[in-house]
């Protein structure tokens, strides 16, 4: 209980040290006014979407915010380690103080669980109620729904914490239980007509609960999180690993870039840092996995709406999130007496970010063709590219090298979601109207790139608050 | 003079960490800024190198004004920063190949390979720096900072966390370079290591300078730099 609440207050003090404690105080309420807002609008959507579909999507939602949460962290813990330095983390005393490393992983996901219940899903539930008595919903139906959310969101958490550990056991039985996954779920909605949505307990508790299903849920939370602190697997260091230089033939074979050795430095993070491989999976490929799926389950029924250009654009969104991940492997500390710009760094990071995004171009070709959609693939990219260029831009002007703190500042938040959310809501209806005209939408490349050249004065100009 | 500050200041809030500073250093000197823990010494090297800006005042290197040519002035001298930082996931050698690569250095390899001999630390080359002792690491901030043989070096505490062999090392190394007409400015708390090296200091607290001259003035009146250091900061509280 001791170290659980001292973690809690290192949180605190991590972000608060960050960008004020106020700032960061006001965050969950930032997020309890945005889903009030949000929720005004659910008279309309219900015109649109039925009510099951859409307490679908929100559960499919709260998982992906479980998977995200828990995946930022386990592997956030990258974040804070160079920025505070590993000594001053509880989640690394076990090196220096008589605690297991099983007992501090255990208070570690306890204190995630407690942390990001009201930093997030504490707020969206305040905010969705509040809002019930405008939109004509019930409010104990609206309660009843978020237990079955929170039931969602934790299991997100827990299948994130499993996966984990099982990744860091090896990689290869990872990648071969979710192909198992896959192939399992796409047999049985083929071959013996299961109703995908029953495949979501916390959803089907909604609509028929029952003892079973409350037993299942409470293994589904628990199992994964147990396995998880069994098979906890430590990385020390490894002193006597020695690596190749590649530093060298990787940087001559991306010599089409001006700076081909800041890129080849990013893929040598990539590959050789905690979770390598496993961070993509994480935090892009699982997000994308889920929200072709919600989209496929959500719009399938409705012919006006083109998945495929909705898809386009929720992946340039998840796309953008990438940039995150690059600069999460180093600090500018690293630079500060080089004779390098913050704007330097800045490009690089842009250029890793093109050439990782090869994946998002792969991956909406092969929706595409899967889904027999190809006549819409020119317009669906156009949208990929843009959106993923235009949030990019907006990180990069609102946090420069620094998104995964800076995102948790109240302000920076509301700006950039101020920024980002006309233009996705524009470009929703667009591809709702009529897909061909987004053929158009790369004319928003040029402010885009305006916002990425001014941020490149902001952040040379950039100085710190204290020293 | 090869560095030129006029009446440098910089506050933080309400902090004032270093207040109106003028110090002229010719080409050949070794200065010493000494003080202590806190006392300004690093927020000095950051200024004067073009890493923060400062509130007030006017910094030249090598001809050069800082304020104007920040990263310019970082491409011709050498820094050793306070806290050793390399990358985590580069090696040792790697992160030699990446500085020289950001530094346009021509015969990179054979002179990595140097720097790796001087310092004895060829086993450590193949290693993540993430993995490598605090030693290890500064080592490879010293190797990074004179990698371009610059002409003007600042080195914030060079000689922290190393073994007296490899501390003996870059003290001759740092004589032999300024025998040779180079130039180092040169933080430090480590008075005796000050006295042994030097030949300017200069002694700062809390912001303000509260000394300035050369070494050899205390030592021919058979003065230790530690009694007048501790004397004159004690004063000054």
């Amino acid at each position: 209980m001791k170290i659980l609440k001292t973690m809690m207050k290192e949180e605190w003090r991590v972000h608060a040290n960050l960008f004020g404690g106020a700032m960061f105080a006001f965050f969950p309420l930032l997020i309890g006014i945005g889903t009030f807002a949000a929720s005004l609008f659910l008279p309309y959507l219900r015109t649109i979407i039925p009510d099951r579909q859409m307490l679908l999507l929100a559960h499919y939602l709260f998982i992906l915010l479980g998977v995200g949460i828990g995946a930022f962290g386990l592997f956030g813990r990258e974040v804070m380690n160079r920025r505070f330095g590993q000594a001053s983390l509880i989640a690394y005393s076990s090196r220096t103080l008589p605690v297991s490393e099983r007992t501090i992983f255990l208070n570690f996901i306890i204190k995630d669980v407690i942390y990001y219940l009201f930093l997030w899903i504490i707020p969206i539930i305040v905010g969705f109620v509040l809002a019930t008595p405008f939109v004509s919903i019930s409010t104990i139906s609206a309660i009843y729904a978020c237990g079955t959310l929170v039931i969602s969101f934790l299991v997100g958490l827990s299948l994130v914490f499993f996966l984990s550990t099982l990744y860091a056991h090896s990689s290869k039985i990872l990648a071969a239980l979710l192909v198992s996954i896959i192939i399992a779920v796409l047999v049985l909605i083929r071959y013996y007509a299961v109703d995908i949505t029953m495949l979501l307990p916390s959803y089907s508790m909604f609509y028929q609960p029952s003892l079973l299903k409350i037993l299942l849920l409470i293994s589904l939370i628990l199992f994964p999180s147990a396995i998880s602190l069994i098979f906890l697997k430590v990385d020390y260091p490894e002193k006597k690993r020695q690596y190749e230089n590649n530093l060298g033939s990787l940087s001559d074979r991306l010599k089409f870039s001006a700076h081909s050795y800041y890129v080849a430095k990013d893929f040598l993070d990539m590959k050789r840092s905690e979770g390598g491989l496993g961070k993509i999976i994480f935090s892009f490929l699982l997000p994308v996995a889920f929200t072709w799926v919600f989209l496929y389950i959500f719009f399938e029924k409705i012919p006006t709406i083109n998945i495929i250009m909705i898809f386009a654009i929720f992946l340039g969104i998840v796309s953008s999130s990438m940039y995150n991940m690059l600069t999460e492997f180093d600090t500018f500390n690293s630079y500060m007496f080089l004779p390098v710009s913050v704007s330097t760094v800045i490009k690089s990071k842009i250029t890793s970010y093109m050439l990782i995004n090869i994946i998002s171009l792969i991956i909406l070709l092969l929706v595409a063709m899967g889904t027999n959609q190809l006549f819409y693939f020119i317009p669906a990219l156009c949208s990929l590219v843009t959106i993923s260029v235009y949030a990019l831009s907006m990180t990069i002007y609102f946090t420069g090298l620094h998104p995964t703190i800076l995102l948790y500042n109240a302000k920076t938040f509301s700006q950039y979601v101020l920024s980002i959310a006309p233009v996705l809501f524009i470009f929703t209806i667009v591809s709702i109207i009529n897909p061909i005209i987004l053929l158009a939408s790369p004319i928003l490349l040029f402010p885009s790139l305006y916002v990425v050249k001014q941020s490149y004065k902001k952040w040379d100009n950039w100085q710190p608050l204290s020293f | 003079m090869v560095l030129e500050i006029n009446n440098l200041t910089k506050k933080f809030g309400d902090l004032v960490a270093v207040n109106n500073i003028s110090i002229s250093i010719a080409e050949g000197e070794l200065f010493g800024l000494l003080g202590p823990n806190g006392s300004g010494k690093t927020t000095m090297i950051k200024m004067l190198t073009g890493q923060i800006k400062p509130t007030e005042g006017t910094i030249n290197v090598l001809g050069l004004d800082v304020l104007k040519n920040p990263v310019k002035v970082r491409e011709l001298v050498g820094i050793i920063p306070e806290q050793e930082s390399p990358p985590s996931f580069l090696t040792a050698e790697e992160y030699l190949e990446f500085v020289g690569k950001i530094r346009n250095i021509e015969n990179i390899k054979e002179k990595c390979d140097r720097w790796f001999h001087l310092l004895d630390f060829e086993d450590q080359r193949n290693i993540l720096c993430r993995n490598l002792s605090r030693g290890t690491r500064q080592k490879l901030m010293v190797a990074q900072a004179f990698l371009h043989e610059p002409k003007l070096a600042f080195i914030d505490e060079p000689l922290i966390n190393l073994d007296p062999i490899v501390q003996r090392t870059i003290k001759d190394f740092i004589q032999d370079y300024i025998k040779k007409g180079n130039t180092i400015f040169f933080c430090t708390h480590i008075l005796e290591i000050a006295e042994e090296i030097c030949t300017q200091i200069g002694i700062i607290d809390k912001g303000k300078l509260l000394h300035l001259g050369p070494i050899q003035e205390l030592k021919d009146k058979k003065q230790h730099l530690e009694d007048f250091f501790i004397k004159l900061v004690k004063e000054e509280r």
